[in-house]
């Protein structure tokens, strides 16, 4: 331990790396009270909504009520359903800059409505947020190096190399002590604010384990890969070359490249194929015999078979008959729509087990519930929302029951699904085992360190 | 042959025999290479597939039967956004936009199937275009091999024997700015070559595609000064490296994500949930046009029956229900365009605080000036969308005319039995984006140059006062 803080005095005396972590410091400070304002922004935007949404709805009650038939009402009453974001969205904002996290649905033909965007400024997105998921994966790694890269050959450098070398507990352990320490106070002073607001903001322990252990293995990761690199022979100049040209592959090249890949190999043009199908079969059915129409719903739903036919006019039940039928035709192409998205994150996932900074983001993303598979949750529970609104009205409809100010008042509401984010196992443990890995390699390394060697810095 | 080339041809040598750097360079060149073969590639499968879409919508539309026009207004087209030539070079905001649209009747929708809601996050690491290469890869490869430039020889102790030589200090760093020139050169090689071909082959985009060429220049021309003023500056190459490595990070990654934080925090934008109901509540204050009694449309009916002369809305020689349609349509569409030019407005007041972090990072600039020439900013996908609802406007008013003049208002009693012929719908639909003037883009992206050429100017006088410096050295 005493040796621990004589190595923290040596430390405490050199600038720049007391400069490197305190910027380390407060970036990501920067970056988790910058998440908590947005995240802060989206609840208040949600219980705005709310009210709003109320005053909403008491107005279409005014107006459509009176003529007491629940088609119209089902036609005209659009309901609120919300995302609301989990204890630690705030540390990756993810999916939330360009999805919806609020929408309104109506009992009209589903696929017609859930893939309405949201209004967000592009150039915005396209730059990216500056978020602790951004500084953990861009950033951290730029730090431990800068932290580690001149371990060894600084004290060349100075010609202390062979009086450490021959020191009792020099060699290997000095290096490990001295390399452990630095990565000890990037690792605190990254994760320390997320610490702090994840206890403030009643977030689980299981998402803290994954917030700290995802963080952890990554930056042992780079303190390992530092090592390997720092414990070679050569100057600090080209160990700082070869780290940050590593860095550059694996966090810039390498998952860009794979992004080009993978957006070529899983196309998803599914997604416009089923909105244009799904017009021409909703649409197509005012050109069709509505009795036709009625007995293609039956076969699908024989619960309204024994209901009154249709009048010769217009009738609501045939309305929203064809519009669900509308949906029920493009079911396939749904599917297939959602098994490509799907099919994009978990090549990602895999991808994760290769790059550590893409399996990280990976992690943070997943617990944090921001990640393409929690976009497609609140489809689904919109989705699931929509079914329910259907059940609601459809007995008003198929049994023509008058629907008076009760009946407005007993819509079914949106509850957002309970639970937690999934927990990113598999990309934890892909993380921990790449940071072991790199950690292993990086002690192996640094019991070889040669004191004597040509080379300038 | 000059001193200035002579110092460069030695520099050129000794980074050819260092394999890191003369194997870094070729990597990069290949990759740009690699980067301006997908984008183009990326960007013709796009384009490829919106406009096969649109001839299908297109062709849908033009087939649909005999119909009642309101069904028509409610049937809706589709329009589809497709990349302009230059978004293969920077496809700008072009993944993170939506680019199918759906046009119908009282409603205006969002562009959706953007690819960032269809990618994973993977997407959020970047694309792989030659605009990523040379804005983040490429300046790094030049600190990597130019930090040490003056340094490497005020080390090794051959600075003073050159000065020594008669060696003026400006000439030497001269001739270590034409080399890292030189390799900055090489790597903007394949990108020059990428937009030629489009400059070329594309009417129209010979002179935004210089403009990205010169714009790009200029970027790596800044990082050539910078490095090699901090080369001359530092008494080490190590130090220098840090330092530059430090400004390539706050500069390329980090001042380009802090400024939309800024951006978006100073002036918010409302959700498409808040604004729907703005928009309903704005309307309904208006009138109702379901409402018989309701003042507004009253008032529109006493209006119409004036100006044809006669006393009732049976007596009109045309439809009244295609009337009411048309000015119902005008009051919606009059708030959408108020409030979807509001919406814009506010995303241009965030983007013109973004711009003024140019001045801490000309990375800034650069991208401002890229998407701006390359045609894939937001100006122009506002341009997409104004131009979209405009259409939409236009032809559903043509349907609700078809309405009042094809129909009379005892024929107009069921949307499902009374039809029209169909030959009114054949080439109703299709929609042209009409291209930006090329002097208008070029404009927008001046201040964008201007900046860069301040930053250019700025770090060339810099290495003033650091070759002064040099000089003294050899006293």
């Amino acid at each position: 331990m005493n040796t621990m803080i004589h190595e923290a005095r040596l430390l405490w005396r050199q600038p720049v790396p007391v400069v490197a972590l305190l910027v380390l410091l407060l970036l990501s400070t920067l970056a988790v009270v910058v998440g908590q304002r947005e995240v802060a922004a989206q609840r208040d935007t949600i219980a705005r909504l709310a009210v709003l949404q109320q005053q909403d709805l008491d107005a279409q009650a005014r107006k459509h009520l009176k003529r007491g038939d629940a088609g119209t009402v089902a036609y005209y009453t659009f309901h609120g359903t919300e995302d609301t974001p989990s204890p630690t969205a705030f540390l990756a904002l993810g999916l939330r800059d360009a999805s919806p996290y609020v929408m309104r649905v109506r009992a009209l033909a589903l696929q017609a409505q859930l893939h309405e965007g949201e209004t967000f400024n592009p150039e915005l997105v396209l730059a990216g947020r500056f978020d602790f998921a951004f500084v953990l994966v861009y950033l951290a790694p730029l730090f431990v190096i800068a932290l580690l890269h001149d371990l060894v050959s600084s004290e060349r450098r100075a010609g202390r190399l062979a009086l450490l070398a021959a020191l009792p507990g020099g060699g290997r352990r000095l290096w490990l002590r001295r390399a452990a320490l630095r990565t000890a106070l990037a690792f605190t002073a990254l994760v320390l604010p997320a610490m702090v607001a994840l206890g403030h903001g009643g977030a689980s322990l299981a998402a803290m384990v994954v917030v700290v252990g995802a963080t952890a293995a990554y930056v042992l990761f780079w303190a390992g890969v530092s090592l390997v690199v720092a414990a070679r022979a050569g100057g600090s100049a080209a160990h700082a070359t070869t780290l940050m040209g590593t860095w550059a592959v694996l966090t810039l090249l390498l998952p860009t490249l794979a992004s080009a890949v993978l957006s070529r190999a899983v196309p998803v043009h599914q997604g416009v194929d089923l909105m244009l199908a799904q017009r021409q079969a909703v649409h197509g059915a005012w050109d069709l015999p509505p009795d036709d129409t009625m007995a293609r719903f039956f076969l699908g739903h024989p619960e309204w078979r024994d209901t009154a036919p249709l009048p010769s006019g217009f009738h609501w039940k045939w309305y929203f008959a064809f519009q669900q039928l509308g949906d029920e035709h493009v079911a396939d192409q749904v599917a297939a729509y959602r098994a490509a998205l799907q099919s994009r994150q978990r090549w990602t996932d895999r991808l994760g087990w290769l790059l550590p900074g893409v399996g990280v983001q990976a992690a943070l993303h997943r617990q944090a519930g921001t990640d393409l598979g929690a976009q497609l949750a609140y489809q689904d529970a919109v989705a699931a929302f929509h079914t329910r609104l259907r059940t609601f009205f459809y007995p008003y409809l198929f049994r023509d029951v008058a629907f008076g100010a009760k009946d407005f008042a007993a819509q079914p509401r949106f509850e957002a699904p309970t639970g937690a984010p999934g927990v990113p196992v598999s990309q934890v443990i892909g993380l921990v085992f790449a940071g072991l890995l790199a950690t292993v390699a990086g002690t192996r390394a640094a019991g070889r360190v040669r004191v004597k060697e040509g080379g300038r810095s | 042959m000059s001193p200035v080339f002579r110092i460069a041809r030695e520099e050129w040598r000794l980074m050819w025999r260092d394999r890191v750097a003369a194997s870094g360079l070729v990597l990069l060149v290949l990759l740009a290479g690699v980067a301006a073969f997908t984008a183009w590639d990326q960007r013709q499968a796009s384009a490829a597939e919106r406009t096969r879409h649109q001839a299908q919508v297109d062709h849908e539309f033009d087939t649909q039967p005999d119909r009642h026009p309101h069904r028509m207004v409610h049937y809706g087209h589709f329009v589809f956004r497709a990349p302009g030539p230059l978004a293969a070079f920077d496809p700008g905001v072009d993944a993170f936009t939506g680019h199918t649209l759906f046009l119908e009747g009282h409603r205006q929708n969002s562009a959706n199937f953007g690819d960032v809601r269809q990618s994973s996050l993977l997407l959020r690491f970047g694309q792989l275009t030659p605009a990523f290469v040379l804005q983040v890869l490429a300046p790094l490869l030049l600190v990597f091999v130019g930090h040490a430039a003056v340094a490497r020889e005020r080390e090794a102790g051959t600075l003073r024997v050159l000065l020594a030589q008669g060696v003026k200090p400006a000439r030497l760093v001269a001739g270590k700015a034409l080399a890292l020139g030189g390799v900055a050169g090489v790597v903007l090689l394949p990108a020059l070559a990428a937009l030629a071909a489009i400059g070329v082959s594309t009417p129209g985009q010979g002179g935004p595609a210089a403009v990205l060429a010169l714009g790009y220049a200029a970027w790596l021309a800044i990082w050539v000064a910078g490095i090699v003023g901090v080369s001359a500056w530092l008494a080490r190459g190590r130090d220098a490296l840090l330092l530059l490595l430090a400004a390539w990070t706050a500069c390329v990654v980090v001042v380009p994500r802090l400024a939309p934080e800024v951006a978006a925090a100073r002036t918010a934008l409302p959700t498409r949930f808040e604004t729907d109901i703005a928009i309903a509540r704005d309307l309904a204050a208006i009138g109702d046009s379901h409402n018989p009694d309701d003042p507004y449309f009253a008032g529109f009916r006493q209006q119409v029956l004036a100006r044809y002369g006669v006393a009732r809305i049976e007596d009109l020689p045309v439809n009244y229900k295609g009337l009411v349609g048309m000015e119902g349509e005008r009051l919606t569409s009059e708030l959408f365009a108020r409030y979807a030019a509001e919406g814009f407005e506010r995303q241009a007041a965030q983007l013109a605080w973004v711009d003024r972090f140019a001045w801490l990072s000309p990375m800034v600039a650069l991208r401002r000036l890229s998407m701006a020439a390359a045609g894939s900013d937001l100006v122009q996908y506002r341009r997409f969308v104004e131009q979209a609802e405009r259409h939409r406007y236009a032809l559903v008013q043509n349907l609700n005319r078809l309405q009042a003049e094809q129909l009379t208002l005892r024929g107009d009693k069921s949307s499902r039995d009374n039809r029209i012929s169909a030959t009114h719908w054949h080439g109703a639909a299709d929609f042209h984006l009409e291209p930006e003037a090329t002097g208008d883009t070029l404009r927008r992206a001046a201040p964008a140059a201007g900046a860069l050429a301040l930053w250019l100017l700025g770090l060339s006088l810099a290495t003033v006062p650091a070759t002064r410096r040099l000089g003294r050295e050899a006293r």
